[in-house]
């Protein structure tokens, strides 16, 4: 089976805890990565490039010292070697110019508000990981029991 | 009526009129109705390859399925009634089979490779070993770039290549000066070196394929051969381009600095692709010590790539199965003209005889030049190779010249020659969308090169010839 890592970003501890345990769910079939700063994210990164294992998604908080939740995604999202990586902004405090930066540079591809719910959170996350795996041609089956079927369909038939 | 609906109206009326003229009216003795139907496809083939009304790999979809029709033992009965001037029909298989001719397979092979080399950045791996010696002098620099983009191309497809070294260049090119020379020059030097470095394998560019399909029985030649004349072809030919380069648009920037980040990469996958890559190499180029041919060699990598998920489900649809299927569109072609009887009844019937060999060479050579400016190379191969390839053989006054081989080769060669304009090849369009290129400084080096790369052809297969090495 492949590595597939899915990497939270976020400085506060315990918003951090909360989110890996709402992502409880996916912890025994993907690898769930918790960073206090978008350097630690940026390392991490390097290191699981290295090792070739796939990166789904980065959840990240955007208010965060020395560098940005939008200035990490932004990075991500021009690096060649991440393309198709999943992007989800987990913030409560974003203006709107924050949002409009993160909407046309980083590229996400969700936006969460905290306080959040954990279903909505859980859906969103079972989406974002069905895309990422069936654009990558990564063999769904053997995660299919985690996956979000609705997603999967959709998929599959425009590729066929 | 305008001239933009002639490209989509010629190729349907004049294959057609070719089809209801009387057979005697083409000025070859015992035209069969089967030879008249070839010349209509072959005409067909050429004015869609020329003026383009539909996609060049839709057009060889199209001859493939013509021929089914019009030329096959299963084709429509329409065109099967027997009469006693119908000809030889062409067995069904024989043409389907083109599809998945040994060249085809070749090319796969080069394909899985490169996509391999890409995937886990080989390629831009060894563009940052390989450029570090060459300094920050931007002449050397510019040497050093045309060199491995050369040598990249011989194993990749020649656009693949350019994409690749202009996406590391660009930047750099950016930080240069706006009225500075060297934009020009930097960025010719990636088309140039790429399209020259195709010539060096069998695999650098379809045209040399489909010349290895003309070149049968004891003018065959083993990967390792191609590369011996290939390569000191590339190596003359870059030497001429770079200092055309740096003569015309001499760059006034002192220093340049390419920075390529990254690291090999060292998990078990990229491993397997660093030896598949090597061991493949080897393998063709040993010739056939082992046993193997280029084209049974080609498939290992294939079988080795997805049994270890380096190539997955999703890779393989990117092959580009569109040049797969252009290349069997030629051989197709090819097919028809020699197994119908039309090549050969066809050069009988022109008095080629009467012209001096080197004459016939050189006039081939240039037909093919101009052609390959103005059309896909593989088009322009896939067109004019296996007419020469007929008009080789019946021709004994080629001998003393190298017979066969030096007609072939020369044509092939010419085909990868032809970039003198945005249009003639991927590569040059690529690095003409770069906005620091006018067609004219484009143009001017393409027909020097293009002119100077003939003659160095010549000299070249001259020595062949000398020394006996083919055939």
């Amino acid at each position: 089976m492949e590595k597939i890592n899915i990497i939270c970003v976020d400085d506060e501890r315990e918003v951090l805890e909360s989110v890996s345990r709402d992502l409880d769910y996916f912890s025994d079939m993907f690898n769930i990565e918790e960073c206090e700063s978008a350097f630690e994210c940026l390392a991490l990164l390097e290191e699981l490039d290295a090792q070739q294992e796939y990166v789904a998604l980065i959840i990240s908080d955007h208010i965060m010292p020395e560098k940005s939740g939008v200035e990490l995604l932004t990075e991500v999202a021009k690096d060649n070697r991440f393309i198709g990586t999943k992007k989800l902004l987990l913030t409560g405090l974003a203006t709107q110019a924050d949002t409009i930066q993160a909407i046309n540079n980083a590229k996400l591809d969700n936006f969460l508000e905290k306080v959040w719910d954990p279903k909505e959170l859980l859906q969103m996350v079972k989406e974002l990981i069905t895309e990422y795996i069936v654009e990558k041609g990564i063999d769904y089956e053997q995660y299919i029991e985690k996956l979000d079927a609705p997603t999967l369909y959709r998929l599959l038939k425009s590729q066929s | 009526m305008s001239s933009q609906y002639l490209k989509y109206l010629l190729p349907v009326i004049v294959p057609f009129i070719i089809l209801i003229l009387p057979g005697d009216s083409f000025g070859i003795v015992g035209l069969t109705l089967i030879e008249q139907r070839v010349i209509a496809i072959f005409a067909m083939a050429a004015l869609c390859w020329v003026l383009e009304p539909i996609p060049i790999f839709a057009t060889s979809v199209v001859i493939i399925v013509a021929e089914l029709l019009l030329i096959s033992d299963k084709g429509l009965w329409f065109f099967k009634s027997p009469s006693p001037d119908l000809g030889h029909l062409i067995s069904y298989q024989a043409i389907m089979a083109t599809f998945s001719s040994p060249i085809i397979m070749l090319f796969l092979g080069g394909f899985f490779l490169a996509m391999a080399a890409t995937k886990y950045r080989l390629d831009v791996n060894l563009a940052r070993v390989l450029l570090k010696p060459f300094g920050n002098n931007p002449k050397y620099v510019m040497l050093g770039l045309m060199m491995i983009t050369a040598v990249f191309s011989m194993f990749m497809s020649n656009t693949a290549t350019t994409v690749m070294m202009l996406s590391i260049l660009s930047p750099v090119i950016a930080l240069l000066a706006t009225k500075d020379l060297g934009k020009v020059a930097f960025s010719l030097s990636v088309p140039l070196a790429a399209n020259i470095g195709g010539i060096g394998t069998p695999i650098g560019t379809p045209p040399n394929a489909i010349a290895l399909k003309y070149l049968v029985n004891e003018n065959s030649i083993s990967f390792g051969q191609w590369m011996v004349f290939g390569v000191p072809f590339v190596v003359v030919m870059l030497f001429i381009a770079w200092l055309l380069l740096i003569k015309l648009f001499p760059t006034s920037t002192e220093q340049i600095d390419l920075n390529i980040k990254g690291k090999f990469l060292k998990t078990p996958k990229a491993i397997t692709v660093y030896i598949t890559f090597i061991g493949t190499i080897i393998l063709w180029l040993m010739g056939d010590i082992h046993g193997m041919n280029a084209y049974v060699v080609a498939l290992i990598p294939v079988a080795v790539f997805v049994t270890f998920k380096i190539i997955n489900k999703e890779d393989l649809k990117r092959i580009s199965w569109d040049v797969l299927w252009l290349v069997s569109g030629g051989i197709a072609l090819g097919v028809a003209l020699d197994q119908s009887g039309l090549a050969k009844n066809a050069v009988d019937a022109i008095p080629f005889g009467n012209l001096h060999p080197l004459l016939l060479i050189l006039g081939a050579a240039l037909l093919c030049l101009v052609m390959a400016n103005f059309i896909s190379h593989t088009a322009a191969a896939n067109l004019l190779l296996p007419l020469i390839a007929a008009l080789a053989t019946t021709m004994q006054s080629l001998l003393p010249y190298g017979g066969e081989v030096v007609l072939i080769l020369a044509v092939t060669f010419a085909a990868s020659l032809g970039m003198s304009l945005p249009i003639s090849t991927p590569p040059n369009a690529l690095a003409y969308a770069s906005g620091n290129i006018e067609t004219k400084q484009m143009a001017k080096i393409g027909v020097i090169i293009g002119l100077v790369g003939i003659l160095v052809a010549f000299a070249m297969l001259f020595i062949i010839n000398k020394s006996n090495f083919i055939g």
